[in-house]
């Protein structure tokens, strides 16, 4: 298969090449907003800019941001063996969609090895690095109760792009389990 | 190879946006206060053809020489330079009640232009005021840098692109008029229907795609053509946003490459300032308006443009 162009995707992301992963999430959701909606800078242009040469974009849009995050992860920014092992070491049954179950640690090397920083997602999803940094070593009593946990846990999954239902229900288990132990609350 | 053939040194800048009440004039005018500050020469050269205020900006009365003396008398533009009282910053007036766009010969027009280029001042900035004549939209041309201003509304987003694509039709016939095919630009365009063209990049892709040829020429004449966009009057984070749209959509509907140089929040103080007919920037230094104008024009000046996605 071609190598995909790089320079491209980030062209039509209308973004730099070396921009945060951040910037690259926050133009995907900003065009992909533009181009499927109403909106006054489209508005004018009318039939000249008709429904079908609209969906291209959108789809360009789509490819560009899926090849960019591929591009990411599929090179990290410091040698990983686990990387080679498609993901296997995590659980010993490689393959996508076959990282879970997802716990803190393993969230984090996820995290690490595409290259995200915790400030990163801190400034994305408005949460402070501190909270991020329980979450993931799994300091469950410096968490906010499961109904806001499962949000937070969800758009964390969705920033790195795994599955943010699966990620709520593996971590909420451990988390449920922590609480049984140490009892009811308030 | 002519003695001419030495680099300019200076750097014309040309305003224009299509609609009127967009704050083109209120911008050139900064431009000059904050680029004189600096220490740097400046001559404004009002183009607004019918309605010519830029002295006004300044607190000076309209000029007795004007470009009307430019094209009626034959008078030389260096000779029609006016100081506006401030340093560093003089002025090409244009009143002009005698003169109408439609009058102008192309023989004018080009002495005009050649006179412009040899203005003596490290920037040259030209308000072309509203509307999108041709004799606006070559002046525009002409420029260094491209401006165009916008405010966050329809009728302004409309006329700006049908100011852009008038403009870059003009480029387009112009470069290829010297290659002998302008009249088959025209030609395909007024048959576009028959030919599948529904808007402007489609015919350039088109006659790229028919003559290679051309294609090699338009590329090259076109890696110039981008415009610097300012969006005025902005109110909040979604007028912000808007300048990103638009800047999107002209590049990935007509390929015109286009950088958000900034936006400047609605302000109160600035039509004050206009009534008070002194410089904004100068007169309000401390508003965060200021501010913003003064990084746009830093922007322009630098051929950058300011980051969306990226947060503080």
């Amino acid at each position: 298969m071609r190598r995909p162009d790089l320079a491209a995707c980030y062209a039509v992301l209308e973004i730099p090449a070396d921009a945060p992963l951040r910037d690259v999430h926050a133009a995907f959701l900003r065009l992909k907003k533009l181009y499927s909606g109403e909106s006054i800078a489209t508005a004018p242009l009318g039939e000249e800019f008709p429904e079908e040469r609209r969906r291209t974009v959108l789809a360009e849009i789509e490819e560009a941001y899926a090849r960019i995050l591929a591009g990411r992860k599929a090179e990290p920014v410091r040698p990983d063996p686990l990387f080679s092992d498609a993901w296997g070491g995590e659980r010993g049954e490689p393959g996508p969609g076959g990282e879970g179950p997802y716990r803190g640690p393993l969230l984090r090397r996820l995290r690490e090895r595409a290259g995200i920083e915790l400030s990163e997602i801190s400034r994305e999803l408005k949460l402070r690095v501190e909270l991020l940094r329980a979450l993931e070593e799994e300091r469950f009593e410096a968490l906010p109760q499961d109904i806001y946990l499962k949000v937070h846990l969800k758009n964390y999954a969705a920033f790195l792009r795994l599955d943010p239902a699966q990620v709520a229900e593996d971590y909420l288990q451990r988390y449920r389990e922590w609480k049984g132990r140490s009892g009811p609350s308030g | 190879m002519t003695p001419t053939t030495k680099p300019r040194e200076g750097e014309i800048w040309a305003v224009g946006g299509g609609k009127g009440g967009t704050g083109k004039t209120f911008l050139t005018s900064s431009m000059a206060a904050h680029l004189a500050r600096k220490g740097r020469e400046v001559v404004l050269v009002d183009m607004d053809i019918g309605g010519a205020n830029l002295h006004s900006f300044f607190g000076i009365g309209r000029p007795q020489k004007s470009l009307t003396s430019f094209f009626e008398m034959g008078a030389s533009l260096s000779d029609l330079v006016t100081p506006t009282g401030l340093p560093n910053i003089s002025l090409v007036g244009g009143d002009v009640h005698s003169i109408s766009s439609d009058k102008i010969t192309f023989s004018q027009k080009l002495k005009l232009f050649r006179q412009i280029m040899k203005l003596n001042a490290r920037n040259v900035i030209i308000d072309l005021g509203a509307g999108s004549h041709t004799n606006t939209l070559d002046t525009f041309l002409i420029a260094d840098k491209m401006i165009v201003v916008l405010a966050p509304e329809v009728i302004a987003i409309d006329n700006m692109y049908h100011f852009i694509k008038n403009a870059l039709f003009r480029k387009v016939k112009k470069t290829l008029k010297d290659y002998g095919f302008r009249e088959i630009v025209q030609h395909i365009w007024d048959r576009r229907q028959s030919y599948g063209i529904t808007n402007l990049r489609e015919l350039i892709d088109y006659l790229k795609g028919s003559f290679s040829y051309i294609g090699t020429v338009l590329d090259h004449e076109l890696a110039g053509f981008r415009i610097y966009l300012a969006l005025n009057m902005v109110r909040n984070r979604q007028d912000v946003l808007l300048g990103a749209s638009i800047k999107s959509v002209m590049n990935k509907y007509l390929g015109v490459p286009v950088l958000y140089a900034g936006h400047v929040e609605y302000n109160d103080a600035v039509w004050k300032s206009v009534r008070e007919r002194k410089p904004f920037i100068l007169q309000y230094a401390s508003t965060s308006c200021a501010r913003e104008i003064e990084a746009l024009i830093e922007n322009v000046d630098k051929g950058r443009e300011i980051s969306i996605d990226g947060g503080p």
